[in-house]
């Protein structure tokens, strides 16, 4: 998978381009918007991530553009702005997703994961994790071929840790993930770990292997 | 503070009470004069009487007799003039009197007054007493017709005051109650000064420039410090992301120790404060620079019940009983993600600072939205609007979602109130 970082935070950029690269995701950097254009000119990818600010011009404009060359990449728009309009707008140029600043990898890595989902296979909404298969548009989850129940709490959760697989997600990224914004308003986390325990037991219910492992009760990990 | 006055009624008080006095004076002063007047004019007119009888008695050269017979004659006919022969052997001089007497002719008992004059004449040697008397106005009538005509001009005075007052304030006036009103409806927030009228009067026309220069410099400053916190946490959000995606790195190192991790997830915990502080600040930033103009119909009770299925799980952790009472739906106009932000603020307060097994109440009609939860103490209703005043010792509070929520109500002229009763704190909003 080919994903083009556009941010002009260099720091920023590399450290999006780290957590990224492993086997799945190869990643390019572009720092200002002409950087962005020619390598959009020569290459296809999968996935972009588009700063809005950027020292050349606003995002928006290339959003424009991919959008009238009818691309298929798709595209994710990470802003330090945080305005709804500059949001309704870069949806309106054709953004699969929007990303306020400042953001968790592991959230990042869970819409990129999303938004290729949706761009490549197109209403194939299935995905498979040795004997676990979800569908992403019903909901379903089945295991070994059996169906299992899961709250929406627990199938985002489990979504969550397949698109972040071997990657240490601290607990509050996930407090964050589960219920937003709000998530920094309280400093207890612990429903977390229900939901978590919960999970868990219903996929070990069906015979299915326990692939997330406890780091100190601080992250968690779900490990091939 | 005591009753206030109008800065125009004052002089128009001090005016009518003057006119009242000078004319209560001239009420005594009008009498003295009249009277004195009427009594000279009125000796004038009997010593006429009397000279006229004097010579008129001498033409008609009469006997004794017949002059008995006519005086006799005369006192029946003429009540006004008596003449008599005189008793006393002392010769008295000619002498004025004032005489209050029943009026006999009339039927009713009127006291009339009678100004007199005691005179004499002589006849054939003889002198005769000759006392002429001269109906008169009575010094009660006197009095009450002066009065009567004073107070009708003192009327006329009073009303002319006030019409005078009224007409003077209407113009002379009008720039300045216009300048009181502008800067009634003054509002730093919106950032635009006052146009103030031109007028012709010195002394408004300075009050204006020295106002104009005010407001200038209080919106500069209030514009500097807006721009000032919006560039501070514009330029804070991008350091703030780098930290968290390098932290979010640092979590993938190989072989992280528990101490390790711990501190990790110690560093993370202020940064998220930090962010949230900063996102907070930005939001007060564009909510005050009138940012968020999209205003669209919201249903706030579904709005509620959303909210409350994402802070499920908060409530649950403390075992919290919530209560909802939508009792209408009003269909609220406003900004979407501005009256989201109100809910939000409003809920997450209510269950961060209501106690384990707590109860919170959520009731909203057409007129109002309140948020109740059970407290011990009340907190001080005159600082928690305020930045930062209350959450200062808060682990993660951002001490700016009630400053939040009230600038939501300011924007919408909704009224915010705060009120702690029966050991339960209560955020009201009137819509």
């Amino acid at each position: 998978m080919k994903i083009l970082i556009i941010e002009d935070e260099k720091e920023l950029a590399y450290a999006m381009g780290a957590y990224l690269a492993d086997e799945n995701y190869l990643c390019e950097l572009a720092f200002t918007l002409e950087d962005a254009r020619q390598k959009l000119a020569c290459h296809t990818y999968d996935c972009v991530l588009l700063d809005l600010m950027l020292p050349d011009g606003s995002g928006l404009d290339l959003l424009a553009t991919m959008n009238h060359q009818q691309r298929l990449e798709g595209v994710i728009i990470l802003s330090a702005k945080n305005s709804v309009e500059d949001k309704v707008k870069g949806l309106q140029l054709g953004a699969d997703d929007y990303l306020p600043k400042p953001f968790h990898q592991s959230e990042l890595l869970a819409r990129i994961y999303s938004v290729i989902r949706r761009k490549n296979f197109n209403n194939l909404n299935t995905v498979q994790f040795e004997e676990i298969e979800i569908n992403l548009l019903s909901k379903n989850v089945k295991v070994n071929d059996q169906e299992i129940n899961l709250t929406r709490k627990e199938f985002d959760l489990l979504v969550f840790f397949i698109s972040n697989k071997n990657k240490v997600i601290s607990k509050s990224a996930l407090a964050e993930y589960l219920s937003g914004d709000i998530a920094d308003m309280f400093d207890n986390h612990d429903f977390v770990y229900a939901h978590i325990k919960n999970l868990k037991k219903k996929l070990l219910e069906v015979g299915g292997n326990n692939y997330l492992k406890t780091l100190y009760g601080v992250g968690y990990k779900w490990e091939k | 503070m005591g009753k206030m006055t109008k800065l125009l009624d004052k002089p128009l008080k001090a005016f009518t009470i003057y006119a009242f006095v000078i004319l209560s004076l001239s009420i005594p002063a009008y009498y003295w004069v009249v009277e004195t007047v009427w009594q000279k004019e009125l000796d004038e007119h009997n010593l006429i009487i009397k000279e006229r009888i004097v010579s008129q008695l001498q033409n008609l050269l009469l006997t004794q007799a017949q002059f008995d017979s006519v005086t006799h004659i005369w006192n029946v006919l003429q009540s006004g003039t008596r003449i008599f022969p005189e008793n006393q052997p002392f010769k008295k001089s000619d002498s004025t009197y004032l005489v209050m007497r029943k009026n006999k002719h009339k039927k009713h008992t009127e006291i009339d007054r009678f100004r007199g004059l005691a005179s004499h004449i002589h006849f054939k040697g003889k002198r005769y007493s000759l006392w002429i008397e001269t109906n008169v106005e009575e010094a009660d009538e006197i009095v009450y017709i002066i009065s009567v005509v004073s107070l009708f001009f003192f009327v006329l005075l009073a009303l002319g005051f006030i019409f005078l007052n009224r007409t003077i304030a209407q113009k002379a006036w009008r720039p300045f109650e216009k300048t009181l009103e502008q800067l009634k409806s003054f509002d730093l927030s919106a950032t635009e000064t006052i146009d103030f009228e031109k007028t012709e009067i010195q002394e408004f026309e300075d009050l204006h420039n020295t106002l104009q220069k005010m407001l200038y410099a209080a919106i500069s400053a209030y514009k500097q410090q807006k721009t000032f916190i919006e560039n501070a946490s514009h330029e804070l959000q991008t350091p703030l992301a780098i930290l968290r995606s390098k932290v979010d790195l640092f979590y993938q190192l190989p072989e992280l120790n528990e101490a390790q991790l711990q501190v990790l997830e110690g560093i993370e915990k202020p940064l998220a404060r930090v962010s949230r502080i900063n996102k907070n600040l930005l939001l007060l930033a564009k909510i005050e620079n009138h940012q968020f103009e999209n205003v669209e119909i919201l249903d706030v009770g579904g709005m509620i019940n959303d909210i409350l299925e994402l802070l499920q799980d908060y409530a649950e952790s403390k075992n919290l009983r919530i209560q909802v009472r939508l009792e209408a739906r009003p269909d609220i106009r406003g900004n979407k993600f501005l009256i989201e932000t109100l809910l939000y603020n409003l809920l997450t307060n209510a269950i961060r600072y209501t106690s384990e097994e707590g109860e919170i109440v959520i009731f909203l009609d057409s007129q109002q939205l309140y948020v109740q939860n059970t407290g011990i103490i009340s907190l001080n209703p005159a600082h928690i609007f305020r930045r930062f005043s209350v959450s200062s010792s808060e682990q993660v509070s951002s001490g700016l979602g009630l400053a939040i929520a009230k600038e939501i109500c300011h924007r919408y002229n909704w009224k915010m109130g705060y009120a702690f009763d029966m050991n339960k704190h209560q955020f009201k909003v009137l819509f």
